[in-house]
């Protein structure tokens, strides 16, 4: 838990001051971040959940849960956030600081960006919920009820209710696949969120 | 009095689990259903609303829209669920998830069901839009307009409407188009 925290510090901070990232701005970082709180509360949760499952209960496990039952309604209504508790986050994931995310998949793979006001769960009346795989840029206002593959990018405002196959670009309400083969490395390295979708259009 | 009662048993019961009728899964619901918690804080002000014909009732007003007042706006920057007194919501109104619900000038029919994100009508118009009992909107969805949206309609995430919607139809898109008539949608209604 501590080392995927530390990621996410890391990756928060090199987003925020792109030019200027050191350790004391990463100590920092923990009190200006509001997505770093709701990683925070999630890790918690989930670690909590796994060891709960394996030992039962244990003291310190105990104290676990008063701590997490203080800090669930406050961070909640700071960030408007309400993450799943079984989702499995890779390290190193950028949660918006501007919040509004209600996130319900089975895992977030390391180094994705999710930028504020996205829904990601699943379809009405079907259990099954979606996966977010490793290096994805999903823009803000977006509604996600499908698997996006590794390195799979989703513009801003789009509704995606299609598999997207990895290295992808989604757009559009609903949403199609403007482009098959497309690196978002340049994205994921700022906090920029306004794209220009003629800009990725093929050729 | 009786009707607004009868509407919060028809909210509450929207948000209980009809395998858990007990009073324990009511208490659980009212305590952590936050899109309930809005519900019933917008019930209680349209009551206050409702009473000021009753002069036998007009000590307790103040007291009463203070109270309002209070809750109001701990739903509206706790939660981020705006519902204006100007809407006008019929019995069983459910929200799926907080944060950015917006509901105002705007008629909603009965068993109505609001994802997050949603804004129904805008302060600013003339007439705001009226929809029909049933009807599921989903997360991130627009309404806008005088539009008059039929009974049962479904409106799918991320939609924004903007004409009218006949009954029973399955709504897609930006703009929002009627990709399916007849669709059924009691199948996705929670506990109606």
């Amino acid at each position: 838990m501590w080392s995927e925290l530390a990621a996410d510090a890391r990756l928060s901070s090199r987003l925020r001051w792109p030019d200027r990232d050191s350790s004391w701005r990463r100590a920092l970082i923990w009190l200006r971040s509001s997505g770093l709180l709701v990683l925070v509360l999630q890790r918690m949760t989930h670690r909590y959940m796994e060891r709960r499952a394996q030992l039962g209960w244990t003291p310190g496990l105990i104290l676990m849960r008063l701590l997490i039952g203080l800090i669930r309604m406050p961070i909640m209504m700071l960030t408007k956030c309400d993450v799943l508790e079984s989702v499995d986050i890779g390290p190193g994931v950028y949660l918006s600081d501007c919040g509004f995310l209600i996130l319900g998949m089975t895992r977030i793979g390391s180094g994705t960006l999710i930028h504020e006001r996205v829904t990601v769960g699943s379809r009405a009346g079907d259990p099954r919920r979606p996966a977010i795989g490793a290096n994805v840029w999903i823009g803000p206002h977006c509604v996600v009820y499908a698997d996006l593959g590794d390195g799979a990018t989703v513009l801003p405002g789009s509704v995606v209710s299609m598999n997207v196959p990895a290295a992808a670009v989604a757009a559009g309400n609903p949403a199609t696949i403007i482009r098959r083969q497309f690196d978002n490395a340049a994205l994921r390295r700022t906090l920029a969120r306004n794209v220009d979708p003629g800009s990725l259009a093929p050729g | 009095m009786s009707s607004h009662w009868e509407m919060m048993r028809a909210d509450v019961s929207r948000c209980v689990s009809d395998k858990d009728p007990s009073l324990r899964g009511v208490l659980a619901a009212l305590g952590a259903n936050m899109g309930l918690q809005a519900v019933l804080v917008y019930r209680f002000g349209r009551l206050l609303r409702a009473s000021r014909t009753r002069i036998a009732l007009w000590p307790l007003l103040p007291a009463g829209w203070l109270l309002y007042a209070v809750a109001a706006c701990f739903v509206r920057s706790a939660y981020g669920i705006r519902i204006a007194l100007s809407a006008d919501i019929g019995a069983g109104f459910w929200i799926g998830h907080f944060g950015g619900v917006e509901v105002t000038n705007c008629r909603l029919g009965e068993r109505c069901s609001v994802g997050q994100q949603t804004k129904v009508g805008r302060p600013q118009d003339a007439q705001g839009p009226q929809v029909g009992d049933g009807a599921w909107i989903g997360a991130h969805a627009r309404i806008a307009g005088p539009v008059i949206i039929g009974r049962g309609v479904t409106i799918s995430p991320g939609s924004r409407v903007s004409r009218n919607v006949p009954d029973g139809a399955l709504v897609v898109g930006d703009p929002g188009r009627v990709v399916f008539r007849g669709y059924d949608n009691t199948r996705i209604l929670p506990h109606s």
